[in-house]
């Protein structure tokens, strides 16, 4: 009989006061003990709701509304929270995405071990802290971090602890929702793999639920696909990579790829390899010393269109292509930490580069590799500590608070997280007007006519209508659209583009990737692409930075770096990667 | 300036979104038609609606209401409740149903201006205080201590005894400057969390002045605080009205719930048997207060709809 077995399950949202949602429509499915399962979605698509069913962690407004859960042969969809508490040793874990947040920041990680054998009581006194400290070394942890509290480690030990905690009821069934995502892409590697090993030694059936199809190939043996509430197709890892049945399976394999090859392509989005006019052009002038602070406005002209351009909807802006370069020469940043005693924290060190006109430039690296204080530099929301930041014939190291809206107009930010990003009381119109009052001279009809062309621009079509929406009526693509709207609103020379597409599902990334490249080339501003994925700078960049703790360890055209890396950290960052396409098959 | 808001009826603001409908900002009578939909959902807010508009009612239409006028004092004195007096007559000679109908007004009247008053008060010092940093910050996170440190029925004692018998407008002075500074704290504190956020960053990227910032962007995502913080100082100022009042430090020629309780105190009301003179002010003093904390159990589901209760099914 198998461990878990899943028959015609619905499960519902139903908010008060508005209508039922179906979120899990006719799902069914076995799972055998030691079983590795990855479930595969986009956000929305149920993942997680189904997850919650199967650990019996279902809250309203969500509800089991038909069909049984059986685990080991009792349904557990009807359970009582009681009979469910006593099942839970033995039976089934979760270990959530923002699990690491899941301690209490007052209580050290011993007392968290015990007070899970207290409630359960199959762990006897004087057996206890052997126990924990078994817990914590399957996790790879050393036996002291039981004396330590959560806030003093990092987010990668924090989710092994409670991975550990999960684990202590011994149970039979884990599901991990997104254990890693909210992870450094290098200590996410390190999560997957203890998670592997674990399952592997210990014989629980896992189930892995993930909006990364490619990280979920790599690690488990049989893949669910969800789609809208349904599971849309369920085969073994090797099948769906080798032959995906359902169009939406292909879709998301489709935009997988490997930055190391030597052409890159993903739907919507057209190829990079070495052999593009843009990326002659770039290498010609690549030859240069990228680092000089001297004025090189001449040696590269604003990138031309390649020859047949992708259908879009951007139009190319008459005279107003980027005529000034950004010039980074040995900046650092130093942080003071507030408390006496603690060493100040070098974010940025001695980083010098210049961001030609009409250039793209990508500035990757883990977190805390000190990319997204650069972007706070240049923008002139921070100042360095030593070195100077130019922009035309601004000074951005000494900028005044007044010739800051100067700088604005010229330099705009693209944010990484589109939800946090428009204030949720204002509608779009409202949100890319006030930019066009403050920086141009346009006012009323010719105010609304510039916003109607914005959204044009950005592909938010029928204009009329987005206008009027509120940020909570779009989606994230949507959203983040608006976002690039809005820097675009003052005209400016130069986008700095913060991580813009992390937040984003995988089959909206490549539309808003595609949209800012066409920007850069049928518009000629200047990018700073931040981010950590070096799948989307392999896609919209031609230069490329990597940054490791504050400090330049590569840096060259995107293609000969990502093909070629020299230095070990872009080695590991590369690795990081999942390769479902081609190393998935080679690591297994 | 902060937008001092006021309720439009329900049947001009019931409107949906029509894709031509393109207003600046999300319609704030809408907004605030929405937050009222969830106070009134909640049961203990709703009996706190009710009683508070029985209150304004009966304030409102005090002199249809009102058997005698609230300063008649052609009855016989100290007389038990009889039919033509229900609740019995004061020392003076009063009708004392009269004067309770006649003291909501004052009640309400103070509980509503200076609640407002300190709330649009707290509202600009705590949200300039919040976006500000540096020296600014420091001088006013200092002057609020001073209020916030000093206790506060001392204080205004010793504020209305300097500014002897000066009505009801003695007291919302009093009152005001007693009662904003707890509001002006809660809001600063909001308005830093609000500030790191990337919509406010934008917002300085899109241009916009400090002021705009903090009036059009962060303000208008604290609304239920604000709320909140106003139905929080109108109880504090019924309840501070009341007892300046029964202390004898308002107008005691003035008719209100505070004063009805010193005449009753001074003429020794529970001694003579008339309970109903201490008891009826004191219980209508109550239940108004009462009826305000009750809406702020509503007010908490706006902002936050976890709290909003029935969401456990």
């Amino acid at each position: 009989m198998s461990l878990v077995s899943v028959q015609g399950l619905f499960v519902v949202y139903e908010p008060q006061g508005a209508l039922p949602v179906p979120a899990v429509r006719n799902v069914s499915f076995d799972l055998e003990q030691g079983d590795f399962v990855g479930l595969v979605g986009e956000s929305g698509s149920g993942k997680s709701t189904l997850g919650f069913a199967l650990t019996g962690l279902s809250k309203p407004p969500a509800r089991v509304s038909a069909g049984s859960i059986l685990f080991d042969g009792v349904d557990i969809a009807g359970m009582t929270p009681a009979q469910l508490r006593v099942q839970r040793h033995g039976g089934f874990a979760m270990v959530l995405q923002s699990g690491m947040n899941a301690l209490n920041p007052v209580r050290s990680i011993r007392d968290h071990f015990f007070d899970i054998f207290t409630a359960h009581g199959h762990v006897s006194k004087r057996d206890r802290e052997a126990r924990a400290i078994e817990l914590v070394g399957k996790v790879e942890l050393p036996a002291s971090v039981l004396d330590r509290f959560s806030g003093e480690l990092s987010g990668g030990m924090r989710q092994r602890v409670s991975i550990a905690l999960a684990l202590s009821l011994e149970p039979r069934l884990m599901v991990f929702d997104e254990p890693t995502t909210a992870l450094d892409v290098l200590v996410q590697h390190a999560v997957m793999d203890t998670i592997r090993e674990l399952q592997k030694s210990e014989k629980f059936t896992a189930v892995l639920i993930s909006h990364d199809l490619g990280m979920v190939l790599e690690v488990t043996e049989r893949v669910m696909v969800m789609h809208d509430g349904l599971v849309v197709e369920d085969a073994l890892a090797a099948e769906i990579l080798a032959a995906p049945q359902h169009p939406y399976t292909r879709m998301l394999l489709s935009h997988y790829g490997d930055p190391r090859a030597a052409v890159v392509e993903v739907p919507g989005l057209a190829a990079r390899g070495g052999d593009r006019a843009t990326d002659v052009a770039v290498a010609a002038a690549g030859n240069a010393p990228v680092t000089v602070t001297g004025d090189t406005l001449d040696t590269l002209e604003p990138v031309a269109a390649p020859a047949a351009p992708p259908a879009s909807t951007v139009r190319r802006r008459e005279g107003r292509a980027a005529r000034e370069a950004i010039v980074v020469t040995n900046v650092s940043k130093i942080y003071q930490r507030p408390s006496r005693g603690e060493e100040p924290v070098c974010a940025v060190n001695n980083v010098s580069f210049t961001l030609e006109p009409g250039a793209s430039m990508a500035l990757v690296g883990a977190s805390g590799s000190g990319k997204s204080t650069i972007a706070k530099l240049i923008t002139g929301v921070e100042r360095p500590t030593s070195g100077s930041i130019t922009f035309g014939d601004l000074q951005i190291d000494t900028i005044k608070r007044r010739q800051l809206k100067r700088l604005h107009t010229e330099v705009q930010m693209v944010f990484q997280d589109p939800y946090a990003a428009l204030n949720p009381l204002h509608t779009v119109e409202y949100i890319l007007t006030r930019p066009i009052l403050n920086f141009s001279r346009l006012r009323g009809r010719d105010a609304r006519a510039r916003v109607l062309e914005l959204l044009e621009t950005v592909g938010l079509t029928p204009v009329e209508q987005f206008a009027a929406r509120l940020p909570h009526q779009l989606s994230g693509g949507q959203r983040q659209r608006v976002v690039i709207a809005r820097a675009l609103a003052s005209d400016p020379q130069v986008i700095i583009a913060d991580e813009p597409v992390s937040m984003l599902d995988v089959s909206l990334r490549a539309g808003v990737l595609a949209l800012l490249d066409s920007l850069r080339e049928t518009w000629g501003v200047s990018m700073l692409y931040i981010t950590h994925d070096l799948l989307s700078a392999r896609l919209v960049t031609d230069q490329i930075m990597v940054l490791n703790s504050g400090a330049v360890v590569e840096e060259g055209r995107t293609a000969d770096v990502l093909q070629n890396p020299q230095d070990e950290y872009t080695i590991r960052l590369l690795e990081a990667i999942p390769h479902p396409t081609v190393g998935g098959l080679v690591q297994s | 300036m902060t937008p001092t808001r006021t309720i439009i009826p329900p049947t001009s603001i019931v409107k949906t979104m029509s894709p031509g409908d393109h207003a600046g900002t999300a319609n704030p009578l809408r907004v605030l038609w929405r937050a009222f939909a969830t106070i009134w959902s909640v049961p203990k807010a709703r009996i706190g609606v009710a009683m508070l508009g029985v209150f304004v009612l009966v304030a409102i239409f005090a002199p249809l209401l009102a058997p005698y006028a609230a300063t008649d004092n052609s009855f016989g004195r100290s007389e038990d409740m009889s039919a033509a007096h229900w609740l019995g007559t004061t020392a003076a000679g009063q009708d004392v149903l009269s004067q309770l109908i006649y003291g909501a007004r004052v009640s309400v009247f103070v509980g509503f201006v200076a609640g407002l008053l300190s709330t649009i008060i707290a509202v600009l010092i705590g949200l300039s205080w919040g976006y500000l940093r540096g020296f600014a910050g420091e001088v006013i996170n200092f002057i609020v201590n001073l209020f916030l440190v000093i206790p506060a029925l001392p204080l205004m004692i010793v504020i209305a005894a300097y500014l002897q018998n000066g009505g009801i407008g003695m007291i919302v002075l009093v009152v005001v400057i007693t009662g904003w500074a707890w509001g002006a704290r809660v809001l600063r504190s909001q308005t830093q969390s609000l500030r790191s956020r990337d919509f406010v960053t934008a917002a300085i990227f899109s241009g916009e002045s400090p002021s705009r910032i903090v009036f059009r962007e962060i303000l208008p995502n604290m609304t239920s605080l604000i709320v909140g913080s106003f139905f929080g100082a109108s109880t504090a100022a019924i309840l501070a009205e009341a007892g300046l009042e029964f202390l004898g430090l308002g107008d005691s020629t003035t008719v209100s719930w505070g004063t009805m309780l010193f005449w009753a105190q001074n003429s020794n009301a529970l001694l003579t048997g008339q309970w109903v003179l201490l008891f009826a002010p004191g219980l209508c003093i109550s239940l108004l207060a009462t009826s305000m904390s009750l809406i702020n159990f509503g007010v908490d589901g706006l902002s936050n709809p976890r709290l909003r209760e029935g969401a456990k099914r």
